[in-house]
């Protein structure tokens, strides 16, 4: 599904990412860890196509695809969902004719129909119900006056009407009280199949008890230095980041 | 300027009755006197009144055998009054229960508002020195359809016109107004409105307007007597010079008025509103929201002045401006003015100009959405939020449309 190889990437001047390899298969949950500023939202940034994260070295594979060819919006039409660690504010725009827009757009780029209205409609309010969330939202401006934990399920909303094929999660579970949290869960694990695969960005392991990842990843200094399984994360909360060794900080 | 005043003096004036033409002449001597304003006339220093000047104003009347006729698309039944070239046509509206045209009359134009110390009103004088046809519209009772003012010129139209229209609105009466203004040609219009809103009455004033080079120079003044309504919105997609002048005046108590408009400009076009509230008398309520977006190389211009008089103690004024920027060439200039000289007012105000966030643009496009159609969203979603107020849905929903299909 994604074979990431070599990946070095640079924002400004300053090199984040420093040849960060992996691979995530299809229906797997891949969960990445690691200290403030190691290059976790750097590597969301960089696979959902952002500028000014530029890719100095290193290959991307989605799905058979060079992903890095690929405009942000084309990334999003092959499958491609980014859930934002800070939701962006769209004042003016309500969330329905957004969500809409944004189906009909990927859609329209792999030469599909455009949604009909009604089965739309019917398909945001599930989900909204999936993620106790008042419908009365559908007519909010986007992430507008919401609140943290509204703006991070609203993002689990998006994802589940859009139907990613990845899914990058990149910290969803910061901000939320322990009740939203397992909605959110829920929310991933309803859409979890043999096809659909996640990354879950997270600094705390209580997201990957609900979530139970196939491998868990630690992201230091814009490397992978450590892969497990779930063990790893239950490690890294008893213990911190200070087992990594001293070369791998260094290098 | 003075040149500006002798090319605008040509051709001679149809004959008014003797009051009328007094006061034609006393505009005009405040006209010689002052002259047109000039970049240092603070008022005016962003309407680059020079260019008028270059144009061609000496020619005759225009072909009207090649004028197009437009009809301006309206979203329901309307009684529409077409002002083509300028001239005013009442023949749509005969026997309507409760509107009645007639003639304007002397003691129905009133001065004492325009400044004749200095050009700031020159060109309200200009429009009374140039008196040929004045209107005046009484609404006596609430109306079935709104009332349309479509403005036009034709391709070949290169003169200065000068309608003045007065709508007088009786007690506890509701009316919609429609003005809208397809300006071509390379011309002037150089309007008049004053808008009389009796006791209780309410006015819901919107503006469509899209000009290409025929400058439009609008002054509208609306007098509110005790708990009148004037509601205007305004959207405005450009011309090369447009300049609106807006005053309301509250003159009673609980008189309210709300102004929200939207002007969208691109390429060199130039747009300038200067609006004023006057609390005359309190309690009083004025509400304000006006939006910027300049793209291109245009330029626009609002100054929103809120003024309290001394007795309009327990009002209320909310005014904001946000604007955006959509090019490093475009301009934007805007000033909310708050004056207040009453007790135990709340008043609030506003200014903002940006740009579209990296942020926004990033987060559409990471759902699907390309480029310009990110950019399309954002914008409108920044413009309509003007509309928000409208009470009316269909209304609401063809503004937006409008709106959208500009952006």
């Amino acid at each position: 599904m994604l074979k990431i190889n070599n990946l070095h990437v640079q924002v400004g001047d300053k090199d984040i990412l420093k040849g960060l390899n992996l691979e995530v298969g299809p229906g797997e949950v891949h969960a990445i860890m690691g200290p403030n500023g190691s290059g976790k939202s750097t590597l969301g940034y960089s696979l959902a196509g952002r500028d000014g994260y530029e890719v100095t070295d290193g290959s991307v594979l989605f799905d058979g695809q060079n992903l890095l060819e690929l405009e942000a919006e084309e990334r999003a039409a092959a499958g491609l969902f980014l859930a934002f660690q800070y939701p962006v504010e769209i004042p003016g725009v309500n969330n329905a004719y957004f969500l809409r827009a944004a189906l009909n757009a990927q859609r329209k780029a792999r030469g599909e129909d455009e949604v009909d209205s009604i089965d739309f409609l019917r398909a945001v309010r599930e989900q909204l119900k999936a993620l106790q969330m008042d419908d009365s939202l559908l007519k909010r401006a986007v992430n507008e006056g919401f609140s943290g934990g509204e703006k991070k399920r609203n993002e689990m909303v998006q994802m589940a009407v859009l139907q990613p094929k990845l899914a990058i999660l990149d910290e969803t579970d910061s901000g939320l009280d322990i009740d939203a949290l397992k909605l959110v869960a829920e929310g991933v694990n309803r859409l979890r199949n043999d096809e659909r695969s996640f990354v879950v960005i997270t600094h705390y392991q209580r997201l990957l008890e609900h979530l139970v990842p196939d491998q868990v990843h630690v992201l230091s200094n814009g490397r992978i230095v450590e892969s497990g399984g779930r063990e790893l994360a239950e490690r890294l909360e008893q213990e911190g980041y200070g087992f990594l060794s001293p070369e791998e900080d260094a290098a | 300027m003075s040149e500006l005043l002798e090319q605008f003096s040509a051709p001679p004036l149809i004959e008014l009755e003797s009051d009328l033409e007094a006061l034609r002449k006393h505009a005009q001597k405040v006209l010689m006197q002052h002259g047109f304003p000039q970049r240092k006339t603070e008022a005016w220093k962003y309407t680059p009144i020079a260019a008028l000047e270059r144009r061609d104003w000496s020619s005759d009347g225009p072909d009207e055998s090649a004028a197009r006729t437009e009809s301006i698309e309206l979203p329901f039944d309307a009684h529409r009054i077409p002002v083509h070239n300028g001239q005013i046509d009442t023949s749509q509206l005969n026997e309507i229960d409760g509107l009645h045209i007639e003639p304007l009359r002397a003691e129905q134009i009133d001065t004492s508002a325009y400044v004749d110390h200095d050009p700031s009103d020159a060109f309200a004088w200009l429009n009374l020195a140039r008196l040929e046809q004045g209107i005046c519209i009484r609404v006596t009772h609430t109306l079935e359809r709104p009332l349309a003012l479509q403005f036009s010129s034709s391709d070949q139209f290169k003169q200065a016109a000068h309608p003045r229209i007065r709508i007088e609105l009786a007690e506890g009466v509701e009316a919609t107004l429609f003005e809208q203004h397809r300006l071509h040609g390379s011309g002037l219009i150089n309007l008049v409105m004053d808008l009389q809103l009796a006791a209780g009455s309410s006015l819901q004033h919107l503006m469509q307007r899209q000009n290409d080079e025929s400058a439009l120079i609008a002054r509208t003044e609306a007098q509110l007597e005790q708990a009148a309504h004037y509601q205007a919105y305004v959207l405005d997609l450009g011309g090369a010079l447009t300049r609106q002048d807006l005053k309301v005046h509250l003159n009673e108590s609980r008189a309210r008025t709300r102004i929200h408009g939207v002007a969208a400009l691109k390429d060199k076009q130039l747009v300038d509103y200067h609006t004023a509230i006057q609390h005359r008398v309190g309690p009083s309520h004025s509400e304000e929201d006006f939006r910027i977006l300049a793209d291109n190389h245009s330029m626009g211009v609002f100054n929103g002045r809120i003024h309290m008089l001394p007795g309009a103690d327990d009002s209320h004024s909310d005014m904001n401006t946000a604007n955006l920027l959509l090019s490093e060439h475009a301009r934007i200039n805007t000033k909310p003015e708050l004056e207040i000289h009453a007790e135990e007012v709340t008043a609030s105000h506003g200014a903002t100009v940006g740009q579209l966030e990296e942020a926004a643009r990033f987060y559409l496009r990471s759902r699907g959405l390309n480029d310009a159609e990110a950019l399309a969203l954002l914008k409108f979603g920044f413009a309509a939020a003007a509309f928000d107020a409208l009470e009316s849905e269909p209304l609401r929903q063809w503004f937006t449309d409008r709106l959208k299909q500009a952006l």
